[in-house]
């Protein structure tokens, strides 16, 4: 029993390492390069810290919280990182590459200090105590496996239409996209602002799971873990940040027995894997090879 | 007027330290258009250099418990020999992170991924070998200075000038290097244009080592520096500075070498006008400038507009 | 020079007025008045560097004018992006051929459809049977522009490896799918054989009879130029050099002198 918990536990850090992953890939397959991940994760993770510990009618006093309230708190942590991220990305949009991914990463930094900062949004100590919706981990990692396959499905819906077109065509050829008639503005602010949701929702979950918060979740670590979340994985197609985020998390956790050289070996797989896989271990091609394979098998 | 020469040397002295840190930014990026990531750890290990090669010993907590050099060198020596040191590491870095994608000719943002897996190793190495704890250089190390002189009535530590006076003559010496030597031209050209100067038959390759081999040394000495200054504060110490550096360049124009200059002189002294009451925001400054800069003008202070061609 | 038959119609449907622009120090295009009528296979010729690409760019928005004005069924476009101007009915090729390189031949022309594939988002998201439909319908279209261009079969192979000649057909197929009025044609034929060159001339002329196109072609073959165009205008160093039938720009002395040369 003792064995499963913990495997439950790890499951479910995997399976918000997957929702994060494609929070990611979102700007990524439009070509934007934007590490602001953490920064709309910890705003979900925050606020979900605040409404659930500060606002009593929630029913944060119950033995068990209610699910209603974690969907609520979801449901207001994606308004509120959808709005910001309409604002931001309006203004940083405008860069470009490398430029685009600095910005990114002082914005996750301006939250963090500020948050850091003041004490209201738990300071430098966090916010504790943030009451339990599920009273163990296999609850947690059931309610983000429904999650995680919610929004794959929405991503597999957009992959095969005209808004994921017009997004991978903008990665390929921005201008040659736009000649097309795409809008190349908005689509990419479309897709900056459900990468900023789908984050707000990671932390809101995130939050409930790990009973306490802080600004340090937040932080440049988890810009970069969540990017090579995406490298490895690939960035043509949402089961790449998944297939990416659920080993890199587990990575670590399965390393455990060679102790402190986990990192190092982790470390490596970011340096090695774009040198091996430059498009990422999933890519739609090899994804319809494996289509056909499975086909073949089902009907010999 | 005590108060400002104070207010002023901390500003410049902490303006020096970022304005080295992004000048190895700045190198690189002029001739490879890319971000180092692993800078940050080539600058922790500049700090980790030079406490060992002037005698510390290693912590309890590490593969290298208790290690102590058999000889110890005066700081003078130490610093330098750091740098190179860790122009030594920036160079393997380059080889192992960099070159293998410009040969395969795949997409330049991925050598931010693998610089990071580099710093991602180099620190977590730092930390099994030595310890996650800090590291203080002892002030001795500057055998014969005194701990502070006084400087139009104010208190100012020794290791403060020496700090701007070691950036100023390594700033200084750059800058004729880039101007008046050949291998210096060269670097320049590779930056303004890598397809034309390699017709021209200077070899961008050799150009990519020397901006490595550089930008590692000036980060290993302002480890040192700041080593010196304020102790090591653990193998992560140098990613805030990274980050910070990243506000500098960008603020003085991404491959510009005076930009990175005065870019890391504005922060540092931003930074020192901060109030004592809202210190915990000193680390916004940085950030703050960066953005503001990008929103308005994306080429830095003394940036070039690139002309994109359709 | 000869002035053709630009005034004798009605509005034209593109229009340039004292169009220029600088880079720098150069100025690439200066004063150049062109009037295109609708239906007519329009060219443009010109030595490299005379500004043919450069006018292109700021019809289709992708280089702000710089003085001067594109008028477009009478309206003023210039300062519109390049994506508004596409959504007029404005369609282009690039000199330097610019592909969705990582996407297949089929998907290529669907983002050429993007204007049409407009679906309610209910559908889409539920893939009701009406966006099946709607799908299925895109997918007729696609091929249908593909094998137009004689490359039907290529459907599901990446962009990037096809052959020179098919990635310029690739092109005209995707400009196409925009169901544009005016397509703009830059340099079509480069890379391409002489019988190649001889299928397009009767391509351009099958397409435009077809889908009622008006088509403004750059092209350095000068034989195919003058085989295939109603109309001419001459660029050199920018500005308009000569304008008229293929006839009168033949026998041009400006353009003999500075163009055809000994080739004429």
């Amino acid at each position: 029993m003792d064995a499963l918990l913990i495997d439950a536990s790890l499951l479910q850090q995997m399976l918000i390492g997957a929702l994060l992953g494609i929070s990611v890939y979102l700007p990524l397959r439009c070509g934007q390069l934007s590490l602001a991940t953490p920064g709309f994760y910890a705003i979900g993770g925050t606020l979900a810290a605040l409404l659930s510990t500060r606002v009593d009618a929630l029913g944060g006093a119950e033995p068990v919280y209610p699910l209603s309230s974690v969907l609520l708190e979801m449901l207001l942590a994606a308004a509120l990182a959808g709005g910001l991220a309409v604002g931001i990305g309006r203004v940083v949009l405008r860069l470009r590459g490398v430029y685009l991914a600095i910005a990114t990463i002082a914005l996750v930094e301006i939250l963090r200090v500020t948050t850091l900062n003041q004490e209201s949004l738990g300071g430098a100590v966090g916010i504790f105590g943030i009451p339990q919706p599920f009273l163990d981990p296999q609850g947690y990692a059931l309610f983000t496996l429904i999650a995680l396959a919610l929004v794959c499905w929405l991503c597999d819906r957009l992959e095969r239409q005209r808004l994921g077109r017009a997004m991978e065509a903008i990665r390929d050829d921005e201008l040659a996209a736009a000649c097309q008639g795409i809008d190349t503005d908005r689509t990419k602010l479309v897709a900056f602002v459900l990468s900023a949701v789908v984050a707000a929702i990671t932390g809101v979950i995130s939050a409930h799971f790990l009973n306490s918060w802080n600004a340090r979740l937040g932080n440049f670590d988890a810009s970069i873990t969540t990017l090579a979340f995406v490298v490895f994985g690939g960035s043509r197609t949402w089961a790449g940040p998944v297939i990416g985020g659920l080993t890199l998390t587990a990575l670590p956790e399965l390393l455990r027995p060679i102790g402190d050289l986990r990192l190092i070996v982790f470390g490596l797989v970011i340096l090695v894997g774009p040198l091996l896989l430059p498009q990422g271990l999933i890519t739609p091609e090899r994804l319809r090879l494996i289509r056909g394979l499975l086909h073949r098998g089902a009907k010999p | 007027m005590q108060d400002l020469t104070q207010l002023l040397l901390n500003g410049l002295s902490t303006g020096a330290v970022y304005a080295l840190f992004a000048l190895g930014y700045t190198l690189v990026f002029s001739v490879l258009g890319v971000i180092n990531f692993a800078h940050g750890a080539v600058f922790t290990l500049g700090a980790y250099f030079t406490y060992f090669l002037i005698g510390g010993a290693a912590g309890a907590n590490g593969l290298l418990a208790g290690l102590q050099l058999p000889f110890a060198l005066p700081f003078w020596l130490a610093l330098p020999l750091a740098g190179l040191g860790a122009a030594a590491v920036a160079l393997l870095i380059e080889r192992t992170a960099f070159a293998p994608l410009r040969q395969r000719n795949a997409d330049p943002l991925l050598a931010l991924i693998t610089s990071l897996g580099a710093g991602v190793v180099l620190v977590n190495l730092i930390q099994l070998l030595v310890g996650a704890e800090s590291y203080a250089i002892p002030t001795g190390a500057l055998a014969g200075l005194p701990a502070a002189v006084r400087i139009g009535g104010a208190q100012v530590r020794s290791v403060q000038l020496l700090l701007l006076l070691v950036a100023a003559v390594l700033l200084t010496l750059l800058t004729l290097w880039i101007d008046g030597t050949r291998s210096g031209k060269g670097l320049r050209a590779v930056s303004e244009d890598p397809t034309t100067a390699r017709l021209l038959g200077i070899p961008s390759d050799r150009m990519i080592q020397i901006a490595f081999g550089l930008s590692g040394f000036l980060a290993g000495i302002a480890g040192g520096l700041v080593g010196l200054s304020v102790s090591i504060a653990g193998p992560y110490f140098g990613i805030g500075y990274g980050l910070k550096g990243l506000g500098v360049l960008v603020l003085g124009g991404l491959g510009s070498v005076p930009g990175a200059v005065l870019g890391g002189l504005i922060i540092g002294l931003a930074e020192a006008c901060v109030p004592a009451d809202l210190s915990g925001y000193r680390d916004v400054v940085a950030y703050g400038f960066l953005f503001v800069v990008l929103l308005v003008r994306p080429q830095g202070l003394l940036g070039r507009v690139l002309p994109s061609k359709v | 020079m000869s002035s053709g038959t630009a005034s004798a119609a009605a509005a034209p449907l593109l229009e340039t007025r004292n169009l220029g622009v600088r880079f720098g120090g150069l100025q690439a295009l200066e004063g150049v008045d062109l009037a295109v009528q609708a239906g007519e296979i329009f060219g443009l010729l010109g030595p490299n560097g005379a500004g043919k690409t450069t006018l292109f760019n700021l019809i289709s928005g992708v280089t702000p004018a710089g003085s001067g004005a594109v008028l477009w069924r009478g309206g003023a476009i210039h300062g519109l992006d390049p994506n508004r101007i596409a959504r007029l009915g404005i369609a282009r090729t690039f000199q330097n051929l610019r592909l969705f390189q990582s996407l297949s031949c089929r998907d290529n022309v669907l983002v050429g459809l993007h204007r049409q594939a407009r679906l309610p988002w209910p559908d889409a998201l539920l893939g009701t049977p009406r966006a099946r439909r709607h799908h299925h319908h895109l997918q007729e279209q696609a091929q249908g522009l593909l094998e137009l261009l004689e490359i039907g079969p290529l459907g599901d192979q990446p962009a990037a490896g096809l052959s020179y000649g098919d990635r310029r057909r690739l092109e005209i197929a995707r400009a196409l799918a925009n169901a544009p009025q005016l397509l703009l044609l830059d340099e079509p034929a480069a890379g391409m054989n002489p019988t190649e060159k001889e299928e397009l001339r009767h391509l351009i002329r099958r397409l435009r009879d077809r889908f009622d196109l008006t088509v403004l072609i750059i092209e350095h073959h000068v034989p195919l130029m003058l085989g295939l165009c109603d109309r001419l205008a001459v660029l050199n160093f920018g500005r308009r050099i000569a304008l008229g039938t293929p006839d009168a720009v033949r026998n041009d002395p400006a353009v003999i002198e500075a163009y055809l040369g000994g080739q004429a």
